[in-house]
């Protein structure tokens, strides 16, 4: 940042150049860049139509679920079973929706839920003092427990009419439109609003925070209860995609999948800055990688060695080039 | 000469026990507007606990405080805000991942846009500057992260935050710990222009003497939870209150 700022690269361009790179998204996007032209020329399908639905729905849930965790993770939070609310709004719809109750109505119900499991988590990590990580990790098992207890684990088939399945995600890009429409609300969020500029301050620096009188714990409340809507509602565009719902739908595998696309589009993992579209960079990234692979045939064993491998390397990146910002993640 | 400005705080026999420890024994001050008075005195001597009861954060067990010679009760940092009582602390309390136009207006952003209530970026940047201008900030951009400034200029910044929050009594804890010569000159020089205004009593809390005489009106030698020395800074010196400590450290070894 400091060479950026003092310009000392010969021309303007160059500078620039030099500036956007050092940006955390920067990086991200020329990897994805690379990536799709990698498969592209190893496939020739990677950019056909029917493949870009495909790409859209590996990253439409990870990015809803990111715009949350980054939210979290800012303010020096984190949510494990979010993953699990995934998996068990589709249910909690289903089943109200079973009782005579209309199925949009059903959806908001569903929504509520997760809010106020979202609410639970903030309320005991608050008032308890107990580290996120520890409450949510309990949730994970408890939420688990419940949605096989309600589902009694079998799969069920989603009800409701064309126009709210279609709206819901029958249509291939109708998930990734979700994505980006929360994506905008959420980038507008962060970097306009109050709770956005506060969630950064509680997690830069908390007594800082505390001394100017921001109510840290209602911040804090909101972004739990915001992931977790979020995780229920990602949770309902794939059921109502898939046509099914699925006990051991997401789970902590999507939960990984959405806290690994903030980290890798710049997030630090201990709080105080982050930015939603390095969440969205980071979702594509993933999305692509896993996508690119699965058209190569890799075996699905050595799959997720790839993965893992890929996603360690990105974020150790980021961290880098943070340090090479002149910022370190704190 | 302090005597023709109008006094802006005022504590009297203010005593403050923390289970068996006695911090402040029958402490008085007093500050006027367009002076400032350094605090002086070893770790434990009071100081802070002094400072926290002028800010609100602690209530004393007895004694009285006044703000323009009215008797007031500081029953929290808010109360003492209305008063218009300011503290910069010494670990700052700025956002190091915030720009400087965020941390100054922290929690007081303007906002646009009616009901989406959505940050006023462009007048907190334009309120920023002039408020750095004002007092004779000098600091290329607004929108640089407070973590890229170096300790003087975060002082700085955490000093124009009080200050155009309306401070009207700035209490500093400790405005040139760990500073460089020159990052200390500017800090100086802004205490200074401050002072110029007339309008802002400035209590600061130091460890130098030499700094403090040379910023300070007055100065007040803590030991024990007791004033032991006052005086102007014109008419003592460095020799004169190094003397008086000397003598505590050497009743100290006599005791032991």
């Amino acid at each position: 940042m400091a060479e950026a700022a003092e310009g000392e690269a010969p021309n303007g361009l160059a500078r620039r150049a030099y500036a956007f790179l050092l940006r955390p998204e920067a990086s991200v996007i020329v990897v994805s860049v690379a990536l799709i032209v990698y498969f592209e020329i190893a496939n020739h399908n990677f950019i056909s139509g029917a493949n870009l639905v495909t790409v859209s729905q590996f990253v439409a849930a990870p990015v809803i679920i990111a715009c949350g965790e980054i939210m979290l993770l800012i303010c020096r939070e984190i949510d494990l079973s979010v993953g699990q609310v995934f998996a068990l709004a589709p249910f909690l719809m289903q089943n109200v929706h079973d009782w005579g109750v209309p199925e949009p109505v059903a959806i908001l119900v569903a929504l509520a839920a997760s809010a106020l499991i979202g609410f639970t988590i903030g309320m005991i990590t608050i008032k308890l003092s107990v580290p996120s990580f520890i409450t949510t990790l309990g949730m994970l098992f408890l939420i688990t427990g419940l949605t096989l207890t309600i589902s009694r684990g079998y799969p069920a088939d989603t009800a409701g009419g064309p126009i709210l399945t279609g709206i819901m995600g029958v249509w291939g890009y109708s998930e990734i439109v979700w994505a980006l429409v929360i994506v905008v609300l959420m980038h507008i969020a962060l970097r306009h609003t109050r709770w956005g500029l506060h969630t950064v301050a509680v997690g830069g620096n908390i007594i800082a925070a505390a001394e100017a009188g921001i109510a840290i714990n209602r911040i804090k409340v909101a972004n739990f209860v915001l992931t977790s809507t979020l995780g229920g509602l990602a949770g309902l565009l794939e059921a109502f995609r898939v046509g099914s719902i699925d006990p051991l739908a997401g789970g902590s595998n999507i939960m990984f999948l959405g806290v690994a696309s903030g980290v890798i589009g710049g997030t630090a993992i201990a709080g105080g800055a982050g930015t939603i579209v390095g969440g969205l960079v980071g979702g594509i990234m993933l999305g692509v990688l896993q996508d690119g692979f699965t058209l190569q045939g890799i075996n699905a064993f050595t799959f997720d060695i790839v993965i893992g491998a890929a996603i360690l390397i990105a974020m150790i990146a980021n961290i880098h080039l943070a340090r090479l910002r002149g910022r370190s993640p704190q | 000469m302090s005597d023709a400005r109008s006094e802006a705080i005022r504590a009297e026999n203010i005593t403050k026990t923390f289970g068996t420890v006695t911090a402040l024994a029958g402490v008085s001050m007093h500050v006027a507007r367009g002076e400032t008075l350094g605090i002086l005195g070893d770790n434990g001597a009071g100081k802070s606990t002094l400072i926290k009861i002028l800010t609100g954060f602690h209530q004393p067990d007895a004694g009285q405080v006044s703000v323009d010679g009215n008797p007031v009760n500081l029953g929290s940092v808010d109360e003492a805000r209305a008063f218009g009582i300011e503290c910069v602390y010494q670990d700052l309390a700025l956002v190091n991942g915030l720009s400087i136009y965020h941390n100054l207006f922290l929690n007081r952003e303007p906002l646009w846009g009616g009901f989406l209530k959505l940050l006023d970026h462009k007048t907190m940047r334009r309120r920023a500057r002039e408020a750095l201008d004002e007092i004779g900030v000098n600091i290329p951009s607004i929108d640089v992260a407070v973590g890229q400034l170096s300790g003087g200029q975060r002082q700085a910044i955490a000093v124009a935050r009080a200050v155009s929050s309306n401070a009207r009594i700035l209490l500093l804890d400790e405005p040139l710990a760990a500073m460089g010569a020159r990052e200390a000159r500017l800090i100086i020089d802004l205490i200074d222009r401050l002072k110029a205004r007339g309008d802002i009593a400035i209590v600061m809390i130091a460890h130098n003497y030499a700094q403090t005489l040379e910023i300070c009106d007055r100065v007040m030698l803590m030991q024990h939870g007791e004033v032991t020395f006052e005086s102007q800074t014109a008419s003592t010196s460095a020799e004169e209150l190094l003397e008086i400590v000397r003598r505590e450290y050497r009743a100290a070894r006599g005791v032991l």
